[in-house]
């Protein structure tokens, strides 16, 4: 296909040092004028708000009012790495964090990202990116480090899926040198959905291929196709040691290798991330009950070992496979010479980057999908036409639900049998979100439109779908049971963004290694979890070697469930890079400040209060009696021995009731009791003393909370 | 007739199982998962499932997942 290039504006500069992990400036884009300018950041930026999300919170709390629609071009798309992001020596330093007003919340979404472009983007000499504004035509943004300008070209004729379209940008851009590119792009399915991701590509030298992971949640790349924005492009040098130029050179090798050291001799011997991923979860969950399959109505299914990592590690193509150059953990694996049964690559041969644990439950088992080929080209075609298999996933999962109940039936789907379990339909869902027609276009929209279209124009039951509707805030569940853990039904529940379990991952530790037994450990749980994941967010960190692999003694400590050691060596290593004196408290206390922001911004956006943290009934509970009837023992004994009620002659409905009630009350007592952990209102929303003590106590903010009768 | 936990080596028997071998141990750590070879067994099916002669096991000590 011949494609066009142009400059339309090109803006030069001369290139800041890194000092102590910050460029000290970012960078704004209005592609509507267009104009390209630099923001300096100064220290009060630093202190309080740290980098990668902070930063980009701060830069889009600015770009927008509270009535900014994702779609208006006040709407602004950040990206960030962090102080430490960029980092050769230590694992998993290569993040980014984007944020933007979501097309499926309407307020603040955040999604962290591999993959080359945050650290370039840095050495390039700028701390985040703030795009804002919308075109009429096909835009190309570069940021080139090393000519030291940053240009915004108008395309034509390049193609439309990231697939093709990442690969094509590297070699037009590399000169010869495909490392020093890496490509932020989306597809067509974020044209027609509200669930596009972004890619964001590394270049594997081995390989020799562009490969991508994904910023998924939220929709951030409808926001970036809705500017017509094609791709960002950024271009940098080889990275050294020096580049992101720590304040403590040695001290940094110091603690980096210890931590590289410890995966490398650890993880083959516990969960063997760096050959199979997170695949190992999907049996381990269905074991525990927890893998949601049929529209999280189950925690298990007999089929599932078809889709566990036994059956994904022979399909992995062998090889490294870090999403940042160095990281021993090495997670990011593929599938080589995949052929796919339908759509546009039909019988040729393509590279699939995954699948990963949270596809593999989303487009596999809540679908009731146990072949793990199909899943195989659903997580294809969702890179490829920029989808959030997460959301697709539990969107589809929802859609199947309302046929098999006849809430839809053909008539709606176009004649397509959308049962569980039929890949093809799976598959064709994929291919119209892409296309924008048919059933497709309408499942796209995500659960929250599809309870409203199915009600207002098929004449569905609204209650029964919004206990069986798997999202909360607009948000679709990730993939996770969480009817038998309370604390997980906070974790999704009072996450800032929507019910994602990047912020509080707690099911675990709270069913199955029961670190957490009562009320109030919960509720200090659902406290100190989101503030040590939040961190990594702001530095450009990845979470994975915090806890996913723990030193072998990790078990005998005090608080095994904090991996206190590791907590240390980050402290260590941030004070490192930055050259200030850390400590694991100064950790929470940096997150907290970060955290409670978000929090008041949900609050701009008209959001942010306690009936904005409810959850569907089913991530609490057994919705129908077929559920409840599947754990009976369990529920049961709930009834009888905790809640003290006499079942004798008790039908299952009236159970599903009785069982009802005291589920929802409890949630509620959790988040009163979060609430007051987190230093906020019973309405949920910061005291003026959090605020003060955080920092984060701003004219604006302060102005806002007085308009909800705070002061 | 042997097998390793976490690389030592111990006596292998005939029909024993993983919750043979965790309470066999001097460890009281209450491990939801062990993997033995590249197989991850989960904590319900510890009684039922036997080790294998000359095989790995690996105690792992938590999942975080996600």
């Amino acid at each position: 296909m011949e494609y066009k290039i142009k400059p339309l504006k090109t803006f030069n500069y001369d290139r800041p040092i890194i000092e102590k992990g910050y460029a000290n400036q970012t960078l704004f884009i209005d592609i509507s004028v267009p104009d390209i300018s630099v923001k300096p950041v100064d220290e009060k930026m630093k202190d309080v708000f740290i980098g990668g999300k902070g930063f980009d919170l701060w830069l889009l709390w600015h770009s927008v009012k509270s009535t900014t629609q994702w779609t208006d071009p006040d709407n602004a798309i950040c990206i960030a790495s962090g102080p430490m992001g960029g980092t050769l020596l230590y694992p998993g330093s290569g993040k980014s964090i984007v944020t933007t007003i979501s097309p499926l919340t309407g307020s603040v979404i955040d999604s962290n990202v591999g993959g080359y472009f945050g650290p370039y983007l840095k050495f390039s000499g700028f701390d985040a990116l703030e795009v804002k504004g919308k075109t009429e035509k096909d835009m190309v943004i570069l940021i080139d480090g090393i000519d030291e300008k940053v240009e915004i070209l108008e395309t034509s004729g390049l193609p439309d899926d990231s697939y093709d379209l990442s690969a094509i940008l590297t070699e037009h851009f590399a000169q010869g040198k495909p490392r020093h590119i890496s490509v932020v792009s989306t597809g067509p399915g974020a044209k027609n959905t509200r669930m596009g991701c972004l890619n964001f590509t590394w270049y594997d030298s081995k390989r020799k291929r562009a490969r991508y992971k994904q910023a998924g949640r939220g929709g951030i790349g409808s926001v970036l196709s809705d500017k017509r924005i094609k791709a960002i492009v950024a271009r940098w040098d080889t990275v050294k040691v020096d580049t992101n130029n720590p304040a403590d050179k040695n001290a940094l090798k110091t603690v980096g290798r210890k931590h590289s050291k410890e995966i490398v001799e650890l993880d083959p011997k516990q969960n063997e991330m760096a050959t199979i991923g997170t695949t190992h979860l999907v049996t381990i969950m269905n074991d525990f009950d927890l893998l949601p399959t049929h529209n999280f109505q189950y925690g298990k299914h007999p089929e599932a070992v078809n889709i566990g990592q036994e059956v994904y590690r022979p399909i992995f193509d062998p090889g490294y496979d870090g999403c940042w150059m160095g990281c021993t953990v090495a997670c990011s694996h593929g599938v080589k010479d995949f052929v796919p049964l339908t759509g546009p690559y039909k019988g040729t041969k393509v590279f699939v980057d995954g699948p990963e644990y949270e596809t593999i439950a989303g487009c596999g088992s809540n679908l009731g999908i146990f072949d793990p080929h199909t899943i195989v080209e659903m997580n294809f075609y969702c890179d490829a036409y920029g989808l959030d298999t997460i959301s697709v996933g539990t969107s589809i999962a929802f859609a199947m639900e309302c046929f098999e109940m006849g809430l839809i039936d053909e008539t709606q789907t176009r004649g397509i049998h959308l049962s569980f379990g039929n890949r093809l339909a799976a598959l064709e869902m994929v291919h119209q979100m892409a296309e924008g027609h048919g059933f497709g276009l309408i499942v796209g929209q995500g659960v929250r439109q599809m309870k409203s279209i199915f009600a207002k124009d098929y004449t569905a039951d609204p209650h029964i779908m919004q206990d069986i509707g798997m999202e909360a805030k607009g948000l679709e569940f990730s993939e996770y049971m969480t009817k038998e853990s309370l604390a997980q039904q906070g974790g999704y529940g009072l996450a800032l963004k929507g019910p994602q379990h990047d912020e509080a991952w707690l099911i675990f530790l709270d069913m199955v290694h029961n670190f957490m037994p009562t009320f109030e450990q919960k509720a200090e749980a659902l406290h100190w979890f989101p503030m040590f994941r939040t961190w990594f967010g702001l530095c450009g960190l990845c979470k994975l070697p915090w806890n996913d692999i723990v030193p072998e003694d990790n078990k005998d400590s005090l608080e095994p469930a904090k991996v206190m050691k590791h907590v240390e060596w980050y402290a260590e290593y941030y004070t490192a890079v930055t050259g200030k004196k850390t400590t694991p408290d100064e950790i929470i206390r940096m997150s907290e400040s970060v955290y409670n922001f978000q929090r008041i911004f949900n609050l701009k956006m008209g959001f942010g209060q306690r009936d904005h943290d409810d959850i569907p009934y089913r991530a609490m509970g057994p919705v129908k009696p077929v559920e409840y009837e599947s754990r009976h023992e369990r529920y049961d004994k709930e009834l009888v021995e905790k809640h003290h009620v006499d079942i004798t002659g008790m039908d299952t409905e009236e159970k599903v009731r009785r069982l009802r009630k005291f589920r929802e009350t409890l949630y509620e007592e959790l988040k009163g009791a979060v609430y007051k952990r987190r230093g906020w209102t019973a309405d949920g929303i910061p005291t003026l003393e959090t605020v003060r003590r955080l920092g984060i106590d701003f004219p604006d903010v302060l102005e806002l909370l007085k308009a909800h009768g705070i002061e | 007739m042997m097998f390793r936990v976490n690389g030592e080596q111990r006596s292998w028997r005939e029909g024993m199982t993983v919750a043979d071998l965790l309470r066999d141990i001097d460890d009281s750590h209450h491990y939801a998962v062990v993997r033995i070879d590249h197989k991850h067994v989960s904590r319900p099916y510890f009684e039922k499932t036997q080790i294998p002669d000359n095989s790995e096991v690996f105690l792992i000590p938590l999942i975080a997942g996600g």
